[in-house]
């Protein structure tokens, strides 16, 4: 159980970090005029993160975090 | 008589469908957004306004952290730590606050146009503007929450309104992330 929360928190903070990083590249590709398509790919990368880890969408399919 | 089998199922349809509801809703609230994201491709190109870089990225990384304490607050109440809950959905609120003060507050105010100068203003209040509504109206939702669960109405068994209100809350994050490059950073000024 107590694997379980730790384990929960930590993924927080890893797709955290993960967004952050991609945020920082993005303003530097974005303010150096570099191609458009990698602004678009770190987009579509920090969109499915928030969708998969922070929106859990695969909960729609399953009965993961079944509460009331 | 009712079982407990039951009552679990009972349980898993009314959180499924619930569920369904709420992600139906993202859906159709996300066509909204995407329109707006393709009237800027289809009226501005390959050019784009100008506005404060340092406050793009400093607003975007506000939400982005706003997020994080959202993710927080839902764990942390699923795993019934309610001082936790109320310190990070708190967090989170007062991050949204930042984040309407930075856009509406400043970014509106240091932006070189109006909302009637030509469509370049009409696409940037526009988009901005109907982000920062749906900032609010998360605020809002986030309010009721803290205060729900300042009373102690939530428990790891029962907080559905907690998970509704991160997911609401991390959609308007996601459509920031494509909002903030299609106004900030693709295309020249």
């Amino acid at each position: 159980m107590e694997t379980k929360k730790t384990s929960e928190l930590r993924r927080g903070v890893l797709v955290f970090l993960a967004l952050a990083v991609l945020t920082a590249v993005e303003y530097i590709i974005g303010t150096n005029e570099a191609p458009t398509i990698f602004l678009w790919v770190i987009a579509i990368l920090k969109g499915a993160l928030v969708l998969v880890y922070f929106m859990h969408i695969t909960r729609l399919s399953g009965s993961e975090g079944g509460h009331e | 008589m009712t079982t407990p089998t039951s009552t679990l199922e009972k349980q898993a349809y009314k959180i499924g469908t619930a569920r369904m509801g709420l992600w139906l809703f993202i859906l159709s609230d996300s066509f909204v957004f995407a329109a707006l994201l393709v009237s800027r491709f289809y009226l501005l190109g390959d050019k784009r306004p100008h506005l404060e870089q340092g406050l793009g990225l400093i607003v975007t990384s506000v939400l982005l952290i706003s997020s994080f304490f959202m993710n927080r607050a839902e764990v942390q109440i699923s795993q019934g730590n309610r001082k936790g809950f109320i310190t990070s959905t708190l967090v989170t609120m007062l991050l949204g606050i930042g984040f309407l003060v930075g856009v509406v507050g400043f970014e509106w105010a240091l932006a070189p146009f109006g909302p009637a100068d030509g469509v370049e203003g009409a696409i940037f209040y526009m988009m901005t503007g109907m982000h920062a509504f749906h900032v609010f109206t998360g605020v809002v939702f986030l309010f009721i929450i803290l205060r729900n669960g300042i009373k102690g109405r939530y428990s790891p068994q029962k907080h559905w309104a907690v998970e509704a209100a991160a997911n609401y809350w991390h959609f308007v994050d996601l459509v920031w992330i494509l909002f903030y490059p299609a106004l900030y950073l693709i295309g020249t000024v």
